[in-house]
């Protein structure tokens, strides 16, 4: 059984009709990208998963039970979690607040230890609000705040956008050990070249549809199918 | 002629009325910054507040199980609040959250008059703060003294469940994001309804507290709330040292001009908050963009 | 919805104003009561312009209602004045004169904020009344001894007395004031209020001075709260100071609610309700002091389930029972429309002369935008030229919406200048620059909901045929000129002459889309900047809307952002590529196309990736 299965999902914003009967699934242990223009569905696709938006029809199945219409804190007690691309960290807790309320309603939690270890520089800032942070070390503590929640998923939207290079090749670094150590991840970036590095399996989204779906060596060999879907 | 104690006293009147008013607006403002509505039955917390803790003297003749079991029921009566009406206005304009709160403090107060009538009730103050106290350059009410005490430490408990549990972390967060609250796990309707029932708890607590000072009468809650509005523009919606910060000045104002002519009390008051607006329009400690 | 045959409505208020003694005292109505409604009703008349019409809720109305009637009262009892209606006029005016200066301050802020400085502003006027100026009001005596009205015609005089005679001097100032606030609500100032109600930020952008006309309907509200308080006094011989209270504030509020706020009549309705019911339950069931909880928990039943109140819920129900068939009909429409005639342009494009110019239309120069530490925008260069189809991309985070706010002057730019036609715009309002004949359409749909499709576009034509902000309170906004020609030639336009009178809440989504592009159409822009205008829609509705919006392009300049880049080449002639904050390259969709930095831009380094 897929850890996800997506089915039929059609969601909007107010009216506007923004995924057309999207299908996916996600196995468990796998990283899996998801490539597409700007507007095309991407983001959205990831908060229809996660509850943020509900969507108007279709099922969402997630480790068996159909999560499709429930509220956001039942799908992330669940075990799922989204990482948003505006990093959403709260700017008046510390840094440690908000990796310990994000733990709060977890079963099974990710010491502190863990997290600081991964993220040494989040354990030298511990003590700074959130607002007092770099853009890195937001991405950070975004991801911080969902791995403490031991998810049996995590959707990253755009984790790497407008960050430094370097700090990029850190992040990239941080992803493949927990893609090596078994965690399940969905990717929507926009940088490739990190995104080939991480990713094993590929869908293409364009205007609301999924297009192509495929292994991410294959779209190494198929530079026109990036040509087609993602370049000018 | 002013005097220096008439000075002095009025200054301290104006530290009970500020504390007071602290206490009052935090419980308005918090609300206000989690759940994006603004509760215009919160004087009618207060009055009630006061009448619950009136009721429980009469049964127990204990001040302070007066003070609990106020407390307690304006805090089940915000609960039940938030459940049964509030919830289903989160989605719908500011203006018909201001109606229907404002229409509950309408029925609020007309229930305590029918139960009530309109004659003033009192309670009386504490055994052990009764009477006068000599401050060495002047005589001062003892109870008004233990006022800014008991509502200092109020205060203070109220600023740890904030700052210091988990609670308030919660609600530290959700005045920022409550979208993000919930999607780590957090069920967010049930931080509401919580937030709730401690900001009407806030005003609760107020009343009864304030009880002995004035006379219980069902319209008590009007101005107070008056007053707690003009705190918290000064201070800043969805601001907790703000909401203190507006308190102590709005009170010192009002006692201070009293000192001269109770008339002007309120016209300086409007003066400070026409300042305010004109000089930092999002309050003193106010944040940008909450509207 | 106030429209319909002319005068109906006035009619139909002589004819109830004039049956009404006859009836009403049948019905259990004391003639006293009945001028008390309409004392109300007068009252509400100015409230429901500022609440129902101009969305702005105000706890303070007493301030204004105390004014005027005090200053009349006074006048009539103390000053020696004889004219009463000479009176009232003075105390609405003095009233009109507070409202102003109250204006300044309140409207300093919207939503919340409003309503709370309103209530504070009430209470001091109540706080004065008592103490400051009791020497002048009475205290909390008022002002006992306000004369009736009478009128000397040369022949014979008319005395209005009490009971059903004051009642034709009462319901005669009643008409008076459903004539006038009909015209206002008709006039253009009228159409104003509502799009201020519904979307102010839209209001701003397509260039009227909201500010102007928000304090405007203030103003307004408190000449007739003036006027009404004015008549309290006469009405009881005696000017109460009770008039200053939150409770008439609150009253006023609860009343509008009840009985159907942005109807006019509303207030009447409610007050009605109110003072029946107050009878009723207090004298009928012996009620006592419990008649005010019932209209409490009545009040809080309305809000939750009712939300246009009384008349609003008559409405609905006769909307359900007369209209289903004839909205069946329109729902059939657009299925059919949009199959249909999209392909040739129905109207040639306005052409607006501006003969002193020529050069770039627009030129921005060292455009910087910083966010703190961010950079958004940095050092950009940009020039569009008269007639010119320019679009714009380039990936997430490469700046292109706060590119577009700075143009349209929605932010202000940290650095750098904006020249539209040879003049410096940089740092001027929004609602300035659309006047000079720049706007854009929003990627979000920014429309007057609550309206139909012909209100929408009237709205934002008499932007541009009125100027930012003009009190012609009185016209009718059928003789502004030019307006209906303009507004049909932005249907036709469009493409929804068909859907003129729908609301916009029944409009399909690419409707609504291309209605967003019309509101920028109407204000007949020299420059259009389109903001994704094909964001949201589905493939068939693209292929339309990039045939519409080339119809709208002859004789116009635009500049266009949108990712769906096989519409967007076809349809422009220039493209500038935007990368993390500047520009990347300027050139024709075949150069952007084969540019490997463009390229390498898009795909963010999968070509190395892949090398390596």
């Amino acid at each position: 059984m897929s850890l996800i299965e997506v089915n039929g999902l059609n969601s909007y914003y107010g009216d506007s009709h923004i995924l057309f009967d999207v299908a996916m699934h996600v196995e468990r242990h796998e990283v899996v990208a998801l490539l597409g223009r700007n507007g095309a569905g991407k983001s959205t696709t990831l908060k229809s998963l996660m509850g943020v938006v509900t969507p108007r029809s279709g099922s969402v199945k997630f480790d068996g039970i159909d999560i499709a219409g429930r509220r956001s804190h039942r799908i992330a007690q669940a075990g799922m979690q989204l990482v948003h691309e505006e990093r959403r960290i709260f700017g008046s807790l510390s840094v440690e607040e908000n990796i310990v309320l994000a733990g709060f309603t977890a079963p099974k939690r990710w010491p502190l230890d863990r997290i600081y270890e991964m993220f040494p520089r989040l354990k030298e800032r511990r003590n700074n609000r959130g607002t007092e942070l770099s853009g890195g070390e937001q991405q950070m503590l975004a991801i911080a705040r969902a791995l403490v929640r031991d998810p049996k998923i995590v959707l990253l939207d755009e984790p790497f956008e407008g960050l430094a290079p370097v700090i990029v090749h850190d992040l990239v670094k941080a992803c493949r050990e927990l893609a090596a150590a078994g965690q399940t991840i969905v990717l929507v970036e926009q940088n490739l070249a990190a995104t080939l590095a991480l990713a094993s399996r590929i869908y293409i989204i364009n205007n609301g549809h999924i297009v192509h779906e495929g292994p991410a060596q294959e779209l190494k060999a198929q530079p026109e199918l990036l040509q087609r879907y993602l370049g000018v | 002629m002013i005097s220096w104690p008439n000075l002095v006293s009025q200054l301290f009147n104006g530290l009970a009325l500020g504390a007071l008013l602290a206490l009052i607006s935090s419980g308005l403002t918090i609300i206000y910054g989690t759940l994006g509505v603004l509760n215009l039955a919160h004087g009618a917390m207060f009055m009630i507040g006061g009448y619950a803790g009136f009721v429980a003297y009469q049964y127990t003749e204990s001040f302070i199980l007066a003070v609990i079991a106020g407390s307690l029921f304006v805090m089940l009566l915000g609960v039940a609040m938030e459940r049964v009406i509030i919830r289903h206005f989160y989605h719908r304009p500011h203006e018909d959250q201001l109606l229907v709160t404002f229409g509950l403090g309408i029925c609020f107060v007309e229930i305590i008059r029918l139960i009530f009538s309109s004659q003033s009730q009192l309670v009386p103050p504490p055994a052990i703060f009764q009477g006068i106290t000599n401050l060495g350059f002047m005589f001062y009410p003892t109870y008004r003294l233990a006022v800014v005490g008991i509502v200092a430490i109020a205060l203070g408990a109220l600023f740890i469940i904030l700052y210091r549990t988990r609670l308030g972390m919660i609600v530290r967060a959700g005045i920022e994001d409550s979208v993000m609250v919930d999607s780590l796990g957090i069920n967010v309707y049930r931080v509401f309804m919580v937030v709730f029932g401690i900001g009407a708890m806030a005003a609760g607590f107020a009343g009864i507290v304030n009880a002995p000072v004035v006379s219980l009468t069902p319209g008590i809650g009007d101005d107070i709330l008056v007053q707690t509005f003009v705190v918290v523009v000064i201070g800043g919606v969805g601001s907790f040292p703000g909401a203190i910060l507006g308190g102590l000045i709005a009170g010192e104002i009002i006692s201070v001009t009293s000192m001269f002519n109770p008339g002007y009390a309120y016209v300086m008051l409007f003066a400070a908050m026409t300042l305010v607006l004109v000089v930092r329009p999002h309050g003193l400690l106010g944040v940008q963009g909450r509207e | 919805m106030l429209k319909q045959r002319p005068f109906l409505i006035e009619t139909l208020t002589a004819i109830g104003l004039i049956v009404a003694p006859f009836v009403l005292p049948h019905l259990g109505f004391a003639p006293n009561t009945v001028n008390r409604i309409l004392v109300w009703g007068l009252f509400g008349l100015g409230f429901d312009i500022l609440f129902g019409f101009t969305g702005l809720l105000s706890f303070g109305q007493s301030a204004f209602y105390g004014t005027g009637g005090f200053v009349a009262a006074y006048l009539l009892t103390r000053a020696g004045f004889g004219n009463v209606l000479g009176a009232l006029i003075i105390g609405m005016i003095a009233a009109a004169a507070t409202g102003y200066l109250i204006g300044l301050i309140a409207l300093r802020r919207t939503g919340i904020y409003f309503a709370m400085i309103t209530v504070a502003i009430a209470e001091v006027f109540f706080f004065v009344e008592f103490n400051p100026l009791s020497d002048f009001t009475g205290g909390e005596n008022g002002l006992p001894g306000v004369p009736t009205p009478s009128f000397n015609l040369g022949f014979t005089t008319v005395h209005f007395t009490n009971g059903w005679s004051l009642y034709q001097f009462i319901a005669l100032c009643y008409f008076i004031g459903v004539i006038i606030a009909l015209r206002i609500v008709r006039s253009p100032v009228g159409a104003i209020f509502s799009a201020i109600r519904d979307n102010p930020l839209r209001a701003t952008a397509v260039g009227h001075n909201i500010h102007g006309y928000k304090l405007t309907a203030f103003v307004i509200a408190a000449a007739y709260a003036g006027f009404a308080g004015g008549l309290l006094g006469v009405l009881q011989a005696f000017m109460p100071p009770d008039a200053f209270t939150f409770d008439t504030s609150g009253q006023l509020v609860m009343q509008t609610a009840i009985g159907g706020r942005g109807t006019l009549f509303g207030p009447l309705v409610g007050a009605t309700v109110w003072l029946f019911l107050q009878d009723f339950l207090q004298s009928a069931l012996g009620l006592g002091a419990a008649w005010k909880l019932v209209l409490g928990v009545v009040f809080v039943l309305l809000v939750c389930f009712l939300r246009g109140g009384i008349i609003g819920g008559l409405a609905d129900l006769y909307r359900l029972l007369s209209g289903r068939r004839k909205r069946s009909d329109a729902e059939a429409e657009p299925d059919t429309e949009t199959t249909l005639h999209l392909a040739p342009a129905p109207m040639q494009a306005k052409e607006v002369a501006h003969p002193a110019y020529s050069g770039p239309v627009l030129k921005a120069t060292g455009l910087t935008k910083r966010y703190g530490g961010l950079v958004a925008n940095s050092d950009i260069d940009f020039s569009v030229n008269q007639g010119e189809l320019r679009g714009i991309i380039g990936p997430n985070g490469a700046g292109k919406s706060t590119f577009f706010k700075m143009l349209t002057c929605e932010i202000a730019p940290t650095s750098g200048q904006i020249v539209f036609e040879g003049r410096d715009i940089t740092g001027l309002k929004v609602t300035e620059v659309c006047q000079l004949g720049l706007t854009k359409s929003y990627q979000v749909n920014q429309l007057f909901t609550g309206l139909t499709v012909r209100q929408n576009l009237t709205i934002a034509a008499l932007a541009e045929l009125r100027g930012k902000f003009r009190l012609d309170l009185f016209r009718k906004l059928s003789s502004v000129k030019g307006l209906t020609e303009q507004v049909e030639h932005t249907l036709a336009l469009v493409n929804l002459t068909r859907r003129a009178d729908t609301p916009v809440a029944e409009l399909a989504y690419g409707e609504k889309r291309r209605l967003e592009i019309g509101l920028a159409l109407a204000t007949s822009p020299r420059l259009l900047l389109l903001d994704e205008p094909l964001a949201g829609m589905s493939p068939r509705e693209r292929v339309e809307t990039v045939k519409l919006l080339k119809s709208i392009a002859r004789g116009r300049t635009m500049i266009i952002i949108d990712h769906d880049m096989d519409s967007l080449f076809e349809l422009v002639e220039r493209v500038t590529v935007l990368q993390e904050g500047k520009v990347l390259l300027d050139g024709t969709p075949e150069e952007i196309r084969t540019n490997a930095a463009v390229q390498e831009a898009y795909l963010g380094g999968v070509h190395g990736e892949i090398a390596a």
